[in-house]
């Protein structure tokens, strides 16, 4: 039950993402969907007895759901982003968009969801949330929606490997978390204005 | 011991690029030199040779294709010594050029050499994050717009990767618990994966990730665009080195599901290739500078690769590999020399040099766009030969010979679309333009001639043994 109304939570903060248009609510509708997957996993985790999804969930939590947002806002401070961000897709157009994606993945997801035993559906809805990811990548032209497009992408595939696999192997996902620190990294510096010294 | 040698000279290199000093900019090469010995050491080593556990395993496969990764990166270091007499690069800039390659390094040995699904797509997205940086070492608007593109469309194509493998681990959980990401399990089990659907699912989302990180349909001009931007060692780099540790994961995946179900495999494969190199060809037809021309042309020769695995060819689809990794660079580092008098300018781009150094240099050029072409003796029309030898053998197998044909067909009346296109263009650079004075320095020129030498090793009867062996 808990699981259910978590999935539908994660689902629904990424929807509510795809309609802001102010840059510091969209960082924490990002935040509220990778603390409901850290959640998420703390509960599948607690309930398969697996103590690597478990710290998995911790970790999760501090990085994606605190860290993460964080840094993203003091990039912000930092180098001026627009925080008025216009989606280049009209609210009335989207509104059909997303129950249609959402849908289509759970058509396209079918056959899966057969050769998947237990959470059948949560991999329907981890496709979808991927499919809707890259639709906030596409929909904004500024480049602080787009980077949160694709931690947002990288959630529904966390996702998927709760859901799917039951949990990837511990190394795996610290390896993810690792590159998603780097990830943040690189774009510090993809941010900072060019070098005029020769 | 083993593993702390491989990535050693990277965290030494990693370490010098803090110092700001000008004893660096010579301290720097020496550490990317260094990379070679314990990679020649892995390679005299018997295989299979476990790393670390059953994550880090040499096996001849990847051994190889470590080592011409580190030659390119040697090549590609030399090229960089000369690189601010050509371009305007600031000694901060070369430094974090240098800190991000040895990141690049680790990320690559981890994705070349492990035995792990998830292990190979950690160092594949390491190694990819670090370019990013490398393609912002050229201060200008298009490099900066152009990093950016690359870590979005970059990020989406390994995205890709990642979910393909989690599908392929769910579909072999059931029978291998957690070590359904090993490699070596998922290869001798393969046909007990209760859901080979999901399997071929996943297979075929992560072919498509790693397609469309290499430039493949329908992102054609992606890694054109990017090449174009940076300075030319970053696209050396990228198409001697990081395609490698992409077409290795393509070469493990797919030998997977040739045992699940090899005609899907060949179908999907055959079908994506063709379409791409259908594409690439007349988008290299249209090409106008060197450095669009020979980022097109590694997407058909990755292509050519990709089919030449898949249709069993894999002496073919190994030589071409080592082939294409040694000519692709040399072609891209020259570039910096034969544009020296402007971006566009092909006419008399041959032209103009003076000394033995300059012929010398123009001598090399000729034969490695000779080469790219696959004319005789380059190792390229050798794998070619062999690679469609290969294709006949798997038509003859099946009922559908006459569609091979046709298809070979096909392929070759593309492939000579772009014979031709070279062929002008050289004669354009050899015979025609204004005769400009240009200026090869001695470091490019030693990486031309180690790249000269290193494709002639490809043809020495033991190298060609060797390749037979891997597979």
């Amino acid at each position: 039950m808990g699981v259910d109304f978590l999935i539908g939570l994660f689902l629904a903060t990424l929807i509510v993402a795809l309609f802001t248009s102010r840059l510091y609510r969209l960082i924490l509708w990002y935040s509220m969907n990778s603390l409901t997957l850290g959640i998420l996993a703390l509960l599948i985790g607690e309930e398969l007895h697996d103590k690597a999804m478990l710290i998995t969930g911790i970790v999760t939590i501090l990085i994606k759901a605190i860290g993460i947002p964080y840094m993203l806002k003091s990039f912000s401070h930092r180098f001026h982003f627009v925080r008025q961000i216009q989606s280049e897709i009209k609210v009335q157009h989207a509104i059909i968009l997303i129950p249609a994606i959402l849908v289509f993945t759970f058509y396209l997801a079918e056959p899966i969801t057969h050769m998947i035993h237990g959470n059948a559906n949560y991999v329907a809805i981890s496709i979808s949330s991927l499919f809707l990811s890259l639709l906030l990548m596409m929909e904004h032209r500024n480049v602080a929606p787009k980077i949160i497009g694709f931690l947002s992408m990288e959630n529904a595939l966390f996702l998927l490997g709760i859901t799917a696999t039951e949990g990837m192997p511990m190394l795996v996902e610290l390896g993810i978390f690792f590159d998603l620190l780097m990830a943040i990294v690189v774009m510090n510096l993809l941010f900072h204005k060019e070098e005029v010294t020769p | 011991m083993m593993p702390l040698l491989l990535v050693l000279p990277a965290l030494i290199m990693f370490i010098v690029s803090f110092i700001q000093s000008e004893k660096a900019k010579f301290l720097l090469p020496l550490t990317s030199f260094a990379i070679l010995l314990p990679i020649v050491k892995l390679f005299m080593l018997p295989k299979p040779y476990a790393l670390l556990g059953s994550y880090l395993v040499a096996d001849r496969l990847d051994t190889y294709i470590l080592l011409v990764s580190s030659l390119v990166g040697i090549g590609v270091t030399l090229a960089l010594l000369t690189l601010d007499k050509h371009v305007k690069v600031s000694a901060s800039a070369y430094r974090r050029f240098y800190r991000f390659f040895a990141i690049f390094w680790i990320g690559l040995s981890i994705s070349i050499l492990s035995n792990n699904m998830g292990l190979y797509w950690i160092g594949l997205e390491l190694a990819t994050l670090s370019t990013v940086y490398m393609i912002k070492t050229n201060h200008t608007k298009a490099a900066h717009k152009e990093a950016w593109n690359y870590m979005i469309v970059g990020a989406i194509a390994i995205s890709l990767v990642l979910f393909g493998i989690i599908l392929m681990y769910a579909s072999a959980k059931p029978i291998l618990g957690e070590d359904a990401m090993r490699f070596d399990l998922l290869l001798s089990h393969a046909k007990e994966i209760p859901s080979p659907f999901l399997f071929e699912m996943g297979f075929a989302i992560a072919t498509v990730g790693m397609f469309v990180k290499m430039g493949f349909f329908p992102m054609n001009l992606w890694l054109a665009n990017i090449e174009r931007a940076s300075f030319y060692p970053v696209a050396a780099l990228f198409s001697g080195i990081l395609e490698s540790a992409v077409i290795i994961g393509f070469f493990r995946f797919s030998q997977i599901a040739m045992e699940i179900n090899y005609t899907h495999l060949f179908g999907f494969v055959f079908a994506y290739t063709l379409l791409t190199i259908f594409i690439v060809s007349f988008l290299l037809f249209r090409a106008k500078d060197f450095m669009r021309l020979f980022s097109l042309s590694g997407v058909e020769h990755m292509a050519l690769i990709a089919l030449f695995w898949v249709s069993g060819g894999t002496f073919a689809a190994l030589l071409h590999f080592g082939a294409h990794a040694f000519l692709k660079p040399a072609l891209f580092l020259s570039t910096g020399v034969l544009e020296s008098r402007g971006k566009y300018r092909i006419a008399g781009a041959l032209r103009g040099y003076k000394g033995k150094k300059g012929q010398l240099f123009w001598i090399l050029v000729s034969l490695f766009i000779l080469a790219i072409i696959s004319l005789p003796p380059s190792p390229m029309f050798f794998s070619e030969l062999y690679g469609f030898g290969a294709m006949i053998e798997t038509a003859k197998q099946s009922d559908h010979m006459l569609a091979m044909i046709g298809a070979i067909l096909l392929l070759l009346m593309l492939l000579s679309v772009i014979f031709y296109r070279f062929v002008a263009i050289y004669q354009s650079m050899k015979y025609e333009g204004e005769e400009e004075e240009k200026r090869v320095y001695p470091s490019e020129l030693f990486a031309l001639v180690m790249f000269a030498l290193c494709l002639a090793a490809l043809l020495i009867p033991a190298s060609l043994d060797y390749l037979r062996s891997i597979v």
